[in-house]
């Protein structure tokens, strides 16, 4: 039984300029009292998520829609624990997987096995769990000899192939999803898309945030808006007319 | 529970990760050329032997003293000061692991730290060599106390790297001045010189943590005890730098995946 809720949860986080980056002139500032230092001080806060409750069961698989910087990513990274919480609580029962920017940990130097392993234990696997995925993984990148090779001599549609399939080899309760991405050729798209779907099938709570409303259509059964950090539930019939 | 400690215990359960991923880092420099990280041993080698010829004829000193003191000392400075000069950006480098996937913070600093501690076990070869050409006078047991006082030098080094990560993701100039100050440190380091040497106007050599280093890991192979100062010193900085670190990592990390 997995579960994932918030509790009235607010982020805001600070976006720093050049100066404010800087230990030296911070030095300057205190130095200087603050005074003429003052116009260096442009720290720009973003309220990202404001108050937002919600209460996921097993079952769920919620899209995400909204425009950009509707704070769609920011919401996905809070669920993961990545973010932590300005205010408010983020409760999360069961393993979580996340798919935001793929390849985390990749080192081109190290070839394309050597890369799975590293990978995978990066996502929680031991190394002797990470090495029974191997097989699996080739046969579906169809990569053959080319894992034997630095990752850094692959185009980067082998690269994609490798980074989706290590991704999708993860065996999470809760699988979050930013963003639909084109993998490969016709032909493997198609395989892909066929791995992915078996994938969130498998899940207990589904998060996914796209831009793409058929494939919500398609893979979701509840819909949420974000709208300038809030968050309204549509109910599935409105949003399909 | 205090989220500094839990960082801490979650790093330490994937201590196998961290190692597996240190050895790989190494592997990718074995890639890269045929001697890989033995590049930096020959570095190393060079420095010294022509530093002791130097320095052995300017300081008027004999080279069976000055030179097994000089290797020592160079290769565990070299080891220090890769690791602090590289901690202010610890977290950057990190930037696309933190950022996607929900992991301890601590297993950055852990992983900075192992991938040094196997260049210096690749450098120690050079010790070996330099410890059978100019063998120590006597051989004790003391020996086994330079052991204990890497120990503890990597516990402190463990601190530095967190505390400094940090502030290097915030205030991005700290890699820039770290760099300008390391080299005035290395000469208030006693590595060529002794701290005896110096006399009377020592005290700013003693304000230095990184002379009590030196002493912890190097006088013991000569069969001298670290005086019970060195050791309460080193104890007091390490417990000092650890609450420090916990309580801006308490106060802080929750915006640690911000700023990178």
């Amino acid at each position: 039984m997995s579960t994932l809720s918030f509790k009235s949860v607010s982020l805001q986080y600070p976006i720093y300029n050049a100066n404010a980056m800087s230990l030296r002139n911070q030095l300057v500032r205190i130095g200087t009292g603050g005074r003429i230092g003052s116009d260096t001080r442009n720290i720009v806060t973003v309220s990202a998520i404001d108050n937002v409750s919600f209460e996921l069961k097993n079952g769920d698989a919620v899209g995400l829609v909204g425009h950009n910087g509707a704070g769609k990513s920011t919401l996905l990274r809070l669920m993961a624990g990545i973010y932590a919480p300005v205010s408010g609580q983020v409760v999360s029962k069961g393993s979580i997987a996340t798919v935001f920017e793929l390849g985390a940990g990749m080192d081109t130097e190290l070839t394309g096995y050597e890369n799975i392993v590293r990978m995978l234990m990066l996502l929680g696997h031991s190394q002797l769990t990470a090495k029974q995925c191997i097989p699996d993984i080739e046969e579906f990148t169809e990569l053959g000899g080319f894992l034997n090779l630095p990752v850094r001599t692959y185009s980067s549609g082998m690269m994609m192939r490798l980074m989706f399939a290590v991704a999708t080899s993860i065996r999470p309760s809760i699988l979050l999803i930013d963003e639909m991405f084109g993998v490969g050729d016709a032909a493997f798209h198609e395989k892909a898309q066929l791995r992915m779907h078996k994938w969130i099938s498998e899940v207990d709570i589904f998060v996914f945030a796209s831009h793409n409303h058929d494939l919500i259509k398609k893979l979701c059964n509840r819909v949420f808006r974000l709208d300038h950090g809030k968050v309204h539930e549509e109910s599935m019939c409105n949003f399909l007319e | 529970m205090n989220l500094f400690i839990r960082d801490l215990i979650f790093s330490f359960r994937r201590m196998p990760f961290v190692w597996h991923m240190a050895l790989g880092d190494t592997r990718a420099r074995y890639k890269r050329s045929f001697l890989g990280p033995l590049w930096m041993t020959l570095g190393a080698t060079i420095g010294v032997v022509g530093l002791g010829l130097v320095w052995s004829s300017i300081l008027n000193q004999p080279r069976a003293e000055l030179i097994p003191s000089l290797t020592i000392g160079l290769l565990l400075w070299q080891f220090i000061s890769a690791c602090i000069n590289e901690s202010s950006t610890v977290f950057v480098r990190n930037a696309s692991v933190i950022r996607n996937v929900k992991t301890p913070f601590f297993i950055f600093p852990l992983q900075l730290l192992i991938r040094h501690l196997i260049g210096l076990l690749h450098n120690s070869i050079i010790i070996i060599v330099v410890l059978i050409v100019y063998p120590p006078p006597v051989i004790s047991s003391v020996m086994i106390l330079s052991l204990f006082g890497l120990i503890l030098v990597v516990l402190n080094l463990l601190w530095m790297i967190m505390l400094l990560g940090m502030l290097g993701a915030r205030f991005r100039d700290l890699e820039q001045i770290i760099s300008a100050f390391m080299p005035i440190v290395f000469f208030l380091t006693p590595v060529i010189f002794k701290a005896d040497q110096i006399g009377l106007n020592s005290s700013i050599i003693w304000l230095n943590p990184f002379t009590y280093f030196m002493s912890l890991v190097r006088d013991p192979l000569y069969g001298r005890v670290p005086s019970l100062t060195i050791y309460l010193v080193t104890l007091l900085i390490m417990l000092l730098g650890w609450l420090l670190t916990m309580y801006f990592f308490n106060k802080r990390s929750a915006r640690l995946a911000f700023w990178i």
